[in-house]
């Protein structure tokens, strides 16, 4: 990873969600094209920590640099225009278009007044194309199933032409079909010179996809490298209280996990 | 139906209800000469000029005022029922209209009586989205619940109010709990439009941002948009617009709640086309309201007020209704 130049960086980040400290002295820096699996148990600090990266959380001490400035002396717009966040939550009216709502991902781009322009244009129907939801692009978002109004969310950051696209459980609603289509498109992503770091609660389907695993426990990092050798460390198993065993197939480049109870 | 269709069918519809609404009342005007079409006879044309047309057009400003106020604060509150009436919004409006009335401000000072409205509406606005908030973010019961309480409490300064003004005075302050135009001539359109119309476009003209807001905090914030200033903003906004429709015509409820709500089905949701269609379509409404107020009952005049809650009321029921039944 070294040889990429980092683009987004914490350093000793400390954050809380309202009285309660959430991260304890986080270091993590973020590549340019890197794919970022965020793992973690519930309540370990996983969403604190991508909307600290997104600079909508403020650090009670530490800080967040993005290309080596501090994020507190970026603009608003000019952050929402190099770091974009897609939550889980099923945001949008339901009587708004998918394209409509795709095309407010312009808004770091145009602010409140200007006009579109066709640069604008062709970024919103890219978003759409590449997250192959062309035929929903004139549905309104209260017509579409939970997995595509993901994909809408997911057109709507990807329109904003982010340097770094941050995910929150981007997958959690979806069905296997959506789930496959979504981290196909992420990884289109990151041929497009973009870091994508997402929180990914199925541990398989994170090894399987990122190139790079950082588990958070007890707001943390507790482990940060390739997938496998992080599912497989003894940080694993006591983050999860489980053992976690990875299997080789023949035929497959990858190893299957199971996971057992057990370990406390 | 499409938006564009939708749109050009409320453009017909509003100087054909206006064409109406002007001829018809106690004295029939000839709808020719309305139009002018055909000569009016001198009388007819007094009614024309000094009573009718301004009352009309100034029930216009009103309605489309306070659709409008309904559908930016429907976005605000991320919530397709939230209205000026139900969050206490007109009640702060209209208290602070009869405390400069009869506090003798009015008077006085010009422009008192639509900057207490405005203030009242502001108040009463603000008040509701901090008490909502205290939890997160409302639910559509929080929030109705919050405005019903903050209502009430303007109701009870009300009251307070009436048993402190002079008998003489009494009617003019029933006039903003029940809304009408009654007497209301081309200073109250001068007025009212100049608040009225410059306040939506603001809001429209802003149409951007609101929809940033519709799609919630985080989001809105990973936008760049500082979402609690924005919203404070919008607020300052639907006050204005809010305030001002009050002070010249009192109370006249749930009309922010219906135009929008009936629109956003056709129009969609986006606010540069919904905040226009909204207006349309509550200019329409009221200045039919106006029409029954004045014609539905041969002996009185109707509250328009109370036209409007007539009208309003089982509207919003059903609302509620099918949306508990959809989930």
């Amino acid at each position: 990873m070294s040889g990429r130049p980092i683009l987004l960086e914490a350093r000793g980040l400390q954050a809380s969600r309202g009285m309660r400290p959430v991260l304890s002295t986080i270091d993590l820096a973020l590549h340019a094209s890197e794919a970022v699996a965020l793992v973690g148990p519930n309540a370990a600090g996983k969403s604190t920590l991508v909307r600290a990266l997104a600079g909508l959380l403020r650090a009670t001490a530490g800080e967040v640099r993005l290309l080596d400035r501090p994020l507190g002396t970026w603009s608003r717009d000019a952050l929402a225009r190099a770091v974009a966040l897609v939550a889980s939550e099923d945001e949008g009216a339901p009587a708004m278009t998918v394209r409509d709502r795709v095309a407010l991902g312009r808004y770091p781009h145009r602010g409140p007044l200007r006009p579109f322009t066709d640069a604008d244009h062709a970024a919103v129907e890219r978003a759409i194309r590449l997250c192959g939801i062309g035929t929903l692009a004139g549905r309104t978002l209260g017509t579409l199933s939970a997995g595509e109004r993901q994909l809408a969310a997911l057109a709507r950051g990807l329109a904003q032409e982010p340097r770094v696209l941050l995910l929150d459980e981007p997958a959690a609603h979806l069905d296997i079909g959506h789930e496959l289509q979504l981290f196909r498109v992420l990884d289109e992503v990151r041929t497009q010179d973009v870091t994508v770091l997402a929180v990914i609660h199925d541990l398989a389907r994170a090894a399987r996809w990122a190139e790079r695993m950082v588990l958070i426990a007890a707001g943390r990092i507790a482990a940060d490298g390739p997938p496998d050798a992080v599912l497989q460390s003894p940080a694993a198993a006591e983050a999860f209280g489980v053992h976690v065993r990875g299997h080789a197939v023949a035929g497959l480049s990858h190893p299957l996990y199971s996971f057992e109870e057990g370990l406390q | 139906m499409s938006p564009r269709r939708t749109l050009a069918l409320l453009l017909a519809a509003l100087p054909l209800a206006v064409a109406l609404a002007v001829a018809i009342g106690s004295v029939r005007l000839p709808l020719a000469g309305v139009l002018g079409l055909a000569p009016l006879d001198p009388a007819h044309h007094t009614i024309l000029w000094s009573v009718r047309l301004p009352r009309v057009l100034l029930a216009a400003v009103v309605g489309g005022g306070l659709a409008v106020v309904g559908a930016t604060l429907q976005a605000v509150f991320r919530n397709p029922m939230a209205d000026a009436g139900l969050l206490g919004v007109s009640s702060g409006a209209a208290l602070g209209a009869v405390l400069a009335s009869s506090a003798g401000w009015a008077a006085g000072v010009f422009l008192a009586l639509p900057a207490a409205a405005f203030g009242g509406a502001l108040l009463a606005l603000v008040l509701v989205y901090a008490l909502a908030h205290v939890a997160g973010r409302p639910t559509l019961h929080g929030l109705l619940l919050t405005g019903l309480a903050v209502s009430a409490l303007a109701g009870a300064a009300l009251s307070m109010l009436l048993v402190a003004t002079e008998e003489f005075r009494v009617k003019t302050v029933l006039f903003w709990l029940a809304g009408g135009l009654e007497g209301r001539s081309w200073p109250h359109l001068a007025l009212g439009s100049v608040f009225v119309l410059g306040g939506c476009l603001l809001l429209w003209s802003f149409a951007r941002p609101l929809d940033l807001l519709s799609l919630g905090e985080d989001e809105a914030a990973s936008l760049g948009l500082p979402v609690h200033a924005t919203r404070l903003a919008f607020f300052a906004g639907a006050a204005l617009v809010a305030g001002a429709a009050t002070a010249v015509a009192g109370s006249v409820p749930f009309v922010g709640l219906m135009a929008p709500h009936a629109l956003r089905p056709s129009v969609g949701s986006l606010s540069r086309r919904l905040l226009p269609a909204a207006f349309l379509g509550g200019a329409t409404l009221v200045v039919l309201a106006d029409l029954g107020a004045r014609s539905l009952s041969g002996r009185y005049e109707l509250p328009l007020g109370s036209v409007t809650a007539f009208l309003g009321a089982p509207y919003f029921l059903m609302a509620v209704r099918r949306g508990e039944e959809r989930g």
